[in-house]
């Protein structure tokens, strides 16, 4: 269902690789809300997705960026501008990745040079698009810049390694950027931690079968899925939440604040 | 060995981080030396580069053993 309320917006979507990813859902939501965008992502994950389907699609360029690299994202942005025909009203960071995670390193024998490639990715890229956005004063007021993220930030899930550490840096680029951001130009900035998703980056965490029904049984309203995160994504994207800034936002079904339910004590429980 | 397996080789151990003992003929990315679908791309990207190159997606897919990365980027080189 569409209720315009992107209408006339523009902006940037980085991170779709194909239909499982949150950020092609959260693009084909957007187009449906009557917003414009421009669709970027890393060479290489434009080599191994399908976004050139997606850009079909939605009627959106394509301009390939590194995130960690800032002349890349300095030309995505000013490019962006012109294929737009203006300043960006919302821009949605769905970047994260591990080596660590990837090559199977315990969190007690990680490799350095692999963590610092981790948070340079998952964490740092995200300051480095608010600094060329605030810097080239390319945020129209009222604007909106959403990151998601994860409850591993918050409390432990052992085999999300490093990534939570990522996670929480990630939050709080959020925060300390959203000040300066709100304060200066108008502009907001939020995280979304989203249940856990079937994506291409999701399941390379060990055990992400086991860990997303272990969520799905923990959650009240179940998991919210890459679409439910899409809508919500919107909604923080159109003007309805204007005053919404330097938050984390949980979109989890209930996980977040449930101590335990009834469907995981009857599984510990001795007939 | 020859010039173009020595730099094959060169790539893969720097790419996924393996000994040099294991990069053999046989060994496979995937199965052997640990690979995920992001180095087997990553890979290929290189190999393109360090070779002046071009292996379309349909090609890239045939290879997943050293060996067989090293006669492809020697039959594109005659």
């Amino acid at each position: 269902m569409s209720y315009n309320l992107l209408k006339g917006k523009k902006g940037i979507i980085f991170g779709a690789l194909d239909e499982n990813s949150i950020a092609w859902k959260t693009a084909e939501r957007v187009h449906e809300e009557g917003g414009t965008f421009v669709l970027t992502n890393a060479p290489i994950a434009m080599r191994m997705g399908k976004i050139n389907e997606l850009a079909e699609k939605t009627g959106s360029e394509i301009i390939p960026a590194d995130a960690t690299d800032v002349d890349d994202i300095q030309n995505l942005i000013d490019k962006s501008m012109e294929i737009l025909g203006g300043k960006i009203d919302f821009v949605l960071h769905s970047i994260g990745m591990s080596v660590n995670v990837r090559k199977g390193r315990h969190y007690t024998d990680l490799k350095y040079d692999w963590l610092e490639k981790g948070w340079d990715v998952s964490a740092v890229s995200f300051h480095k698009v608010m600094q060329v956005l605030y810097k080239s004063d390319a945020m129209n007021e009222w604007g909106s810049i959403v990151a998601l993220t994860y409850m591993a930030a918050q409390r432990t899930f052992p085999d999300y390694n490093d990534m939570a550490d990522n996670k929480a840096y990630l939050e709080s680029i959020a925060r300390s950027f959203g000040y300066f951001f709100g304060k200066d130009k108008k502009v907001r900035v939020n995280t979304i931690s989203q249940s856990p998703t079937p994506t291409t980056a999701g399941q390379g965490v060990k055990g992400f079968d086991g860990f997303i029904s272990y969520a799905e049984k923990m959650s009240p309203l179940g998991n919210a899925t890459a679409l439910d995160c899409a809508n919500y994504t919107v909604s923080l994207f159109s003007d309805l939440t204007k005053r919404v800034t330097m938050q984390n936002l949980y979109n989890d079904g209930g996980f977040s604040n449930t101590g335990v339910s009834q469907e995981v004590i009857e599984r510990f429980t001795e007939e | 060995m020859s010039d173009i397996a020595s730099r094959v080789k060169a790539i893969i151990v720097d790419k996924l981080g393996v000994d040099e003992n294991e990069v053999v003929q046989e060994a496979s990315f995937t199965n052997d030396l640990g690979a995920d679908s992001l180095d087997t791309v990553e890979l290929i990207m290189e190999f393109e580069k360090e070779f002046d190159i071009q292996i379309p997606d349909d090609q890239a897919e045939n290879i997943a053993t050293v060996g067989q990365a090293i006669s492809y980027i020697e039959e594109a080189k005659k």
